[in-house]
């Protein structure tokens, strides 16, 4: 008999030691303050951010209805507009677009992985509630007259820490989500494997950490400067959103948008039935557009650094990957079948928004092509590029209302309303073009964007067809939230794989129990291994 | 009965993993060393902006000594030799070394905050100047660096007295030590951005 080192154990013994407890799963109001499950953290996410989205997306309506007369129509005070108008900029980001992709990522991307909980469980429920607590300081901030060009000191002071604390929340969903896509991975789902949606966040969120990191610092900067310094800099109530303005503007604002790329390959690859051949190139070109959008070095702006070759090169060069993922995506089609579904107009009108968004942000970034803002050092005065702003938060919203819908087996308890769904998105694609468009129109022709007293942004004409495209994005997003109610609903025989899927979320019960899976993962030997079992069948 | 499948041995381990702790702490370390960099190129720009203008960047009667930030630089260094010999001597069970050594860490780590804490005492510099503003928020955000490692450490330190770390698993150690190694980096480039050119 061999000797070793350890004893050897029985096979009972053995199977004892490796036989986990099983967590017993919370209930009721524990189950969802106390929760450290990525699904519930992530449902927290999604509904939060679509409830504070319609109040963004109402102001930027009220915005776009004040610009059809902004002679005789006064929905903003004076005093006010300057301060509403930064909320609803800074709102389109912090509290709706990335919580929402935040949220959908946290429910699918561990399921995806084979994983059964997100890394470090407990700084994700963190983030949440600190993004929670960072929304309503924000809210408030404004309440108390503060933020940018507000006239309260304390206000003003909030706003920054708000920020700050909105900043840190999405850095620490965002370290949560990367590590998860690393580091708990199975054996045999080497990254090369990992499914388009998963891979699309793991870019993303590594995109957060080192962009998001120096407007944290900005941050510190316009604390100190407000709170000691007397406003010398960038803390002057004045100066506080021109220093974040590099935010909103091409390159740094697509990283918003990264994982519509993934869920476009995903959903489509699915709908397919089939392989993924150019794989590999769909990868590279999300990877590519994440490089591409790395925005940060822009922080302290200047005309020159605008019109810098780097700027123009990574503008011009951002529509390639989306071709080229395009491309790659459309082969697979060559070998599989097609299938409409809601998840695919969604998944398509996304795609298209940011396709429309990234275009016209290449050509934004060729110099001299646009009139000269009308405010010297600053980086998107010019009303085109609200318009690539937008195309960017738009396509997030679609793709993140396309998750909840594609994977609402794994969001919530049945399938969402497929009708619905097939409407929601083709009003959400014509809402968003119809937004964008416009304001795209008004920059080429000269038209700055004018943050005077009365608001005035875009094209007198043009600005009814803003106002309609605003009011359709908000009807699209009823409607999907409409077609979400199903999921509500408890179903004993509503089913874990509703599209044939082909990657391991959808070996996951319907709803997922807190470990995510019931039977052990199968040996993954490919990017595909649904379809793998189904061959061995 | 003691048949074959009985006397059988364990399963085999797992495949070895990324770890989680590590990836996690080094992508929070990449975040930390962006922030840092995103605040030191707003003070070199700023800088280079006035001094390309004929101006001062420091105001008038400012005293930046070198020796504070020198010896803190100093400090730091043996810092990250204290650190390494924790980990080395988890590695090897030398657990008797392996407290020393981070008890030592921990001690350089408050000198340094004693350092630039007496650094700020001598140089007389109100923060209401745009040199004063971008000094204290550079230098006091790596206060707070800091203070974040040492907590960090302190807290693999505890968890390795309570055993949870030694020779085949000292992953905690390891990310607290990959943090620790990124502060002494951002101390680096302060203390010459800062302190040496002034």
């Amino acid at each position: 008999m061999a000797v070793t080192e350890t004893p050897p154990e029985t096979v009972d013994a053995a199977s004892a030691t490796d036989a986990s407890p099983t967590p017993s799963q919370p209930t009721g109001l524990a189950a969802v303050l106390g929760s450290g499950d990525h699904k519930v953290i992530g449902r927290l996410y999604i509904v939060t951010s679509l409830i504070l989205g319609l109040v963004v997306v109402g102001l930027g309506e009220a915005f776009a209805i004040e610009g059809l007369k902004p002679e005789t129509l006064q929905i903003f005070s004076n005093d006010s507009v300057f301060q509403l108008f930064t909320l609803a900029r800074v709102g389109t980001i912090f509290l709706l677009a990335l919580p929402l992709v935040i949220g959908i990522s946290l429910v699918v991307v561990p399921l995806q992985v084979g994983s059964h909980t997100v890394a470090f469980p407990r700084a994700a429920a963190a983030s949440y509630w600190g993004w929670l607590l960072g929304s309503g300081l924000l809210i408030a901030s404004y309440a108390m007259n503060g933020g940018p060009y507000g006239g309260s000191s304390d206000g003003v002071n909030l706003w920054i820490a708000s920020m700050g604390l909105l900043t840190v929340s999405v850095l620490v969903a965002g370290v949560s989500l990367a590590t998860t896509v690393i580091a708990l991975r199975p054996a045999g789902l080497f990254l090369s494997r990992t499914p388009l949606f998963a891979w699309s966040v793991l870019v993303a969120a590594l995109m957060w950490i080192l962009t998001l990191p120096v407007l944290f610092g900005l941050i510190v900067l316009m604390y100190i400067d407000h709170r000691h310094a007397g406003s010398i800099y960038v803390g002057s109530p004045t100066a506080l959103y021109p220093s974040i303005e590099w935010l909103f503007r091409n390159p740094q604002i697509y990283v918003v948008a990264i994982p519509v790329l993934g869920f476009f390959g995903d959903v489509l690859q699915t709908v397919s039935g089939a392989r993924m051949k150019l794989r590999g190139v769909a990868q590279a070109a999300i990877g590519a557009f994440g490089l591409l959008s790395f925005g940060a070095f822009l922080v302290a702006p200047s005309e020159a650094a605008l019109d810098s070759y780097l700027v123009v090169a990574m503008g011009l060069l951002a529509v390639l990957p989306l071709l080229a993922l395009a491309g790659s995506v459309a082969d697979v089609f060559r070998a599989g079948s097609f299938k409409l579904r809601a998840g695919v107009l969604y998944a398509v009108a996304a795609f298209l928004i940011l396709l429309l968004g990234v275009a016209a942000g290449a050509l934004g970034s060729i110099p001299d092509l646009l009139d000269a803002p009308t405010k010297a050092g600053s980086v998107s005065d010019n009303i085109f590029f609200l318009g690539v702003s937008h195309a960017a938060v738009l396509a997030a919203v679609i793709a993140g209302l396309g998750g909840i819908h594609w994977w609402a087996t794994k969001v919530g308890r049945q399938p969402a309303n497929e009708g619905i769904g097939m409407l929601a998105p083709l009003v959400l694609l014509l809402g968003a073009a119809l937004t964008v468009i416009p304001d795209l129109v008004a920059g080429i022709v000269g038209e700055g964007l004018e943050l005077s007293a009365d608001y005035r942004g875009g094209l007198t004409g043009t600005n009814g067809a803003v106002a309609v495209g605003i009011g359709l994005v908000a009807l699209g997003v009823l409607l999907s939230i409409v077609s979400f109610i199903p999921l509500l609903k408890r179903s004993e025989d509503a089913p874990a794989d509703p599209w044939d899927g082909l990657t391991l979320e959808w070996l996951a019960p319907t709803p997922p129990p807190l470990a995510n899976f019931v039977d052990d993962l199968p040996v993954i030997t490919s990017a595909e291994p649904l379809i793998d079992l189904r061959e061995e069948k | 009965m003691a048949t074959s499948a009985a006397l059988a041995l364990p399963p085999a381990a797992p495949p070895a993993r990324p770890r989680v702790l590590l990836v996690g702490t080094a992508l929070a370390v990449a975040g930390t060393l962006m922030a840092f960099a995103g605040l030191i190129g707003v003070y070199l720009a700023q800088r280079h902006a006035v001094l390309a203008q004929g101006g001062e960047w420091l105001p008038e009667g400012t005293k930046l000594p070198l020796t504070p930030g020198t010896i803190g630089m100093a400090t730091m260094l043996l810092s990250g030799v204290t650190i390494w010999w924790a980990v080395d001597a988890v590695g090897r069970n030398f657990r008797q070394s392996a407290y020393l050594a981070l008890g030592l860490t921990i001690m350089f780590g408050l000198a340094v905050i004693n350092s630039t804490t007496f650094l700020y005492t001598q140089m007389d510099l109100a923060v209401g100047s745009k040199a004063g503003l971008l000094i204290y928020a550079v230098t006091g955000a790596h206060l707070a660096m800091i203070v974040a490692g040492l907590v960090f450490a302190a807290v693999m330190t505890f968890r390795t007295l309570g055993g949870e770390y030694h020779g085949r698993d000292r992953e905690g150690l390891v990310a607290a030590a990959l943090f620790w190694y990124a502060t002494i980096a951002v101390y680096a480039v302060i203390w010459y951005a800062i302190y040496v050119t002034k």
